[in-house]
């Protein structure tokens, strides 16, 4: 093929460039002994040898040129090439500025999506974490193997911690940390901030120099010594304006003193959240470090609740690390607790797991749909560039004819190509600045932690190449269709009929971008379905005309628990005198969303006498401190018995369904009523269990919660309590007035977070939420490419085909066959697109199956729907050429034929 | 209107050497050094330039030296191979044969002239009735 050899040529060259002398030399060699050969002949025929060289030599011709040239053609000009392709390129697409503006929006679209996904992906998944040698940090967790069914894994207590601290191992430094809260008061507005307890080695475990001031000291960990904090660099510039003197002050916490140490750099990356550990809930942002107080409360005590990172040393092996942390772990249960027959795994996790973990799958998802949506832009370029070439075909052949390469037609192709993307990827970028931004900020937490608003340099590198790679893909086609254009057909037909329309080719293009539109629509309509199964799926508490607001009790006033139940008791009575108020009460802690407050307890039978021999075979379940009215707030499912009054005479108890089918298997739940329960240890006061609660599950429905066990808040009584409302009307009006009745009880209290359950819900699966959109859009998007194509496609095909229809009308054909035909003909790639596209979305939706809530992957409602969508879309697309067809006026047509 | 008839044709209004014409004359003396090659067998250049001017019916050849651009330019297409041999008069030569790529390459273009010849032979002869 002539493409083949011209590129052979190009290509043949570059080599050449070395051994061009040489090939100068050797053309002079065959010169010269051509000049003999015909000299002799001439010399032969009875010339004189003088005469019969100058002779020769006229008929050789200018010599010196052959060797210029040969020198020439062996030297690569491509850059001067270049250069005269893009002027012209430019040119050319000054001169058509519709198309212009048309194809670098496609490109710009499609580049710019892809940028903003991958800048994101880039800052969570691949840019290096902001910590020493991230690559030996790992989180160290307990895995139980007969609690394994209630919970995976387990955080360290602090006696594992102090136990692995002190023993040596293959790492080289281990820190722990713990979730904290606290409130600031003082000088300024209270303020509920969310903090870490941390060992003192914490920042330089890191690798973290602080910005101002220093780090914990060892001694601070004692009790007594450790009133010091550090502060974040954000809550420091917002809550004290970047004060330089804050180091070295005093502020109150919780109603005492602290002196701040230190303020921490402005990257500094931790966990928050569940993102270490689901059962080490840290607030939603950490602003404030406080050393931790390792004091040994011994294994029996079921505060299993620390973080324990560990780095490994340098001749460290991870493997050999692990299995010394198990023994020493092993060895301190058996110590301490040797009744318990059970052999507990470490299990070891890379920091980048922790942070990247649970948001990989969505982020790779969302690059493929971004990625989808590329190549819908791409063959809608390439689709644009087909129509342009076959509209200059008279163009090409002219200029086949007057001699240039097919390699030159080519070259002049992709160079347009290639300006149109470049031009097209610059404008992407800059939407991928906005975009990272917008994302930024609506999207879910794990990204915002995570993600910087400029656009770094590999994420441009990636925009260069994906714009280059756009322009060739798009390009090569049809710089190869405008080759190919036959000198005498072209210029008889006049570039257009049934040869230079390249329709085929278009329809084709056609057909693939209705495929990935599809692929796009059905995966948006499968997540789509999943977000409403997920907003709708029953929780066990009422979502709507629900408030909910914390409030924290702290200080003197409150240090006993007789004043703080008589606080939260006149509350709840004073909020429910509020109008509007259909019902309030308290918990400790709100089951949609995870607490730092809500303790978890093993729970054992009245029977059980020996601990050690029983706790492994006794369910988990979370204790939860309620007022009476909470139960009617939340609309909380009553299966067996009755709920908690005020004034309860003994220790008495809800529980939870799910606590009820453990402890007591295959009995009813109204058999459990009577029954007694105790807390922790064997020796703690028996507990009767009054009623049988509905399960109550998490906001982001992803987990099975632990079980509950409800207490009366005057015997469980704990510092922080949700204030639950539910309302006759709309929620958030009743906001205000619950702030002032808290203040009107007590002004020093700070006034925390009030949001409606709606609200708390909906923040729960904000990532679910993100995504769904996200996806929704490019789909759109990507249907728009489409159905945008296929009117252009649809109408050219109409208006070369103008003398065809028009014939046929005049033969007798009648209109609404024409149209149907016209219709018909614009649908085919369309269904054979859907088709392929439906099979892609399947295949891709298996993959993304943990992604999916209560949606089979081959969901008949979604794909359904979507295929629906994009059949009347398409059609849509097909009517206004198809009416015109219709209309056609045959005279006019065969006239103008 | 003979094959070789026609590319005599083309050559003579070659001879005024017009600029216009140089993209077309490339072509065409390509095509005539493939198809040399393909009923010789290898030759060398010299050897190429006396049977063009034999074939081409024209008495005097001017700028015989563009074989061998022709030659350079048909070896970087693949058309034609070279290797090195001993010339009549005992000189070290160039001897360039045709390859298969190059043998496909003049299939094609042979059928596109004689289209074209076809079609001059039709305007000729219904300028010559009229």
């Amino acid at each position: 093929m002539k493409a083949l050899s011209q590129l052979r040529a190009c290509m043949a060259r570059l080599p050449l460039l070395l051994a061009r002398r040489r090939l100068v030399d050797e053309v002079t060699e065959e010169l010269e002994s051509h000049v003999e050969l015909l000299t002799a002949r001439y010399v032969r025929s009875g010339m004189d040898p003088d005469e019969a060289r100058l002779a020769a030599r006229r008929q050789l011709g200018n010599t010196t040129r052959v060797r210029e040239e040969i020198y020439t053609m062996n030297s690569v000009d491509w850059l001067g090439a270049v250069a005269y392709d893009l002027r012209y390129a430019y040119r050319l697409l000054t001169k058509n500025p519709g198309f212009s503006v048309a194809a670098i929006a496609i490109v710009a679209l499609g580049i710019g999506a892809t940028t903003s996904i991958f800048s994101i992906l880039y800052s969570v998944l691949l840019k290096p974490l902001p910590y020493k040698d991230p690559g030996r940090i790992y989180s160290a967790e307990i895995i139980v193997p007969e609690r394994r069914g209630q919970l995976p894994s387990l955080p360290a207590s602090v006696e594992a911690y102090l136990a692995w601290r002190d023993t040596r191992s293959d790492f080289a430094e281990i820190a722990a940390l713990g979730p904290w809260e606290c409130n600031l008061t003082g000088d300024l507005d209270p303020e509920r901030v969310g903090g870490a307890r941390v060992s003192a080695n914490f920042f330089s475990f890191l690798g973290v120099s602080l910005a101002k001031g220093r780090g914990f000291n060892v001694d601070e960990e004692q009790p007594g010594r450790e009133r010091v904090v550090i502060i974040s660099d954000a809550f420091w510039r917002r809550r004290y304006g970047a004060d330089s003197s804050l180091v070295g002050r005093q502020i109150m916490i919780n109603g005492e003193s602290h002196t701040v140490i230190g303020i921490a750099p402005p990257g500094l990356l931790v966990p928050t959240g569940t993102l270490l550990h689901p059962q080490v809930p840290f607030a939603s942002r950490v602003d404030i470090w406080k050393p931790i107080s390792a004091m040994k409360r011994g294994l029996n005590n079921e505060s299993w609740d620390h973080g324990v990172l560990v780095r490994l040393a340098p001749d460290g092996v991870r493997e050999t690390g692990r299995q010394q942390l198990e023994t020493i772990i092993n060895e301190l249960v058996r110590v301490q607790m040797p009744r318990l027959k059970t052999n507990v795994t470490v299990q070891l996790i890379p920091i980048r797991e922790i942070y990247a973990g649970k948001v990989r799958l969505r982020l790779l998802m969302l690059f493929g749909a971004s990625a989808l949506l590329l190549l819908t832009a791409c063959a809608s370029l390439a689709n644009l560039l087909l129509a342009r070439v076959v509209t200059r075909a008279s163009e090409f052949a002219t200029r086949l004819a007057l001699g240039a390469g097919r390699a030159r037609i080519v070259n002049l192709t992709i160079a347009e190509a290639s300006v149109l993307a470049l031009i097209g990827g610059a404008i992407g970028v800059a939407l991928a600045t906005f975009g990272v931004r917008v994302l930024a900020s609506y999207g879910p937490e794990d990204v915002r932690l995570m993600t910087s608003a400029l656009v770094s340099l590999p994420t441009l590198t990636f925009a260069i190449l994906a714009s280059f790679i756009t322009a060739f893909a798009c390009g090569l086609y049809p710089a190869w269709r405008a080759s190919r254009y036959e000198m005498a057909t072209a210029l008889q037909e006049g570039g257009r009929g049934s040869f230079g329309g390249a329709g085929r080719s278009r329809r084709i293009l056609v057909g693939l971008e209705m495929a990935f539109a599809t692929a796009l629509l059905a995966t948006a309509g499968l997540l789509l379905h999943s977000f409403i199964n997920v907003m709708q799926a029953d929780r066990g508490y009422q979502i709507e005309r629900v408030l909910a607001a914390d409030i924290s009790l702290f200080g003197d006033r409150y240090a006993k628990a007789p004043s703080r139940v008589a606080f939260y008791h006149e509350l709840a009575s004073n909020v429910r005198a509020l109008p509007g108020v259909s019902a309030a009460g308290m918990i400790s802690g709100l089951p949609a969303v995870p607490s730092t407050t809500t303790a978890s307890r093993t729970i054992l039978l009245p029977s059980d006498a020996i601990f050690q021999q029983v706790v492994l075979s006794r369910p988990v379940a979370m204790i939860r401190g309620v007022t009476s009215g909470y139960f009617a707030a939340s609309r909380t499912a009553l299966m067996a018995g009755r709920f908690l009054s005020d004034g309860e005479s003994g220790p008495v108890a809800v529980i939870s369904e799910s606590l009820a089918r453990r402890l007591w298997p295959r009995e009813l739940a109204t058999s459990s009523i009577g029954r007694q329960i105790r807390q922790s240890n064997t020796d703690s006061p028996l507990i009767t269990v009054v009623g049988v609660a509905g399960d109550a599950r998490p906001g982001a429905l992803d987990r099975e919660a632990l079980p509950v066990v409800y207490r009366p808040y005057e015997q469980w009584a704990n510092g922080l309590m949700t204030l639950v409302v539910r309302t006759a009307q709309d929620p958030a009006a009743l906001a205000p007035a619950v702030r002032a009745t808290v203040r009107a009880m007590d002004h020093n209290l700070p006034v925390l977070a009030i949001h409606t359950m709606r609200e708390i819900v909906a923040s729960t699966v904000a990532e679910r939420q993100f995504q769904m959109m996200l996806t929704s859009v490019f789909a759109i998007l990507a249907l728009l490419l489409g159905a945008l194509g296929l009117y252009g496609v649809v109408s050219y095909s109409v208006a070369c085909s103008t003398r065809d229809i028009g014939l046929r009308i005049a033969l007798g054909a009648r209109r609404p066959d024409v149209f149907r035909w016209v219709f018909a003909r614009g649908m085919q790639p369309v269904l054979v697109g859907l088709l392929l596209g439906l099979v892609g979305a399947v295949a891709i939706a298996r993959g993304l199956r943990n992604l999916l809530f209560e949606v089979a992957p081959t969901d008949p409602l979604a794909l359904g729907l979507m295929s629906l969508v994009l059949l009347l879309s398409a059609g849509l697309a097909c009517y206004p050429p198809a009416s015109r067809a219709a209309r056609i006026d045959p005279a006019a047509a065969l006239r103008s034929g | 209107m003979t094959f070789q008839g026609s590319l005599g044709y083309f050559y003579a209004m070659a001879n005024g050497t017009q600029p216009g014409r140089i993209d077309v004359l490339q072509g065409t003396l390509d095509l005539m050094v493939l198809t040399t090659l393909e009923s010789m067998g290898p030759l060398h250049g010299y050897g190429i330039a006396r049977r063009i001017e034999q074939i081409s019916e024209a008495t005097l050849w001017l700028n015989e030296g563009t074989v061998y651009t022709s030659l350079m330019r048909l070896q970087q297409r693949g058309w034609i191979s070279a290797t090195w041999g001993t010339s009549e008069n005992n000189r070290k030569a160039k001897y360039y044969s045709i390859t298969r790529s190059g043998r496909r390459q003049l299939k094609a273009e042979t059928k596109k002239w004689e289209r074209i010849a076809g079609v001059i032979t039709r305007l000729l002869s219904t300028v010559q009735q009229s």
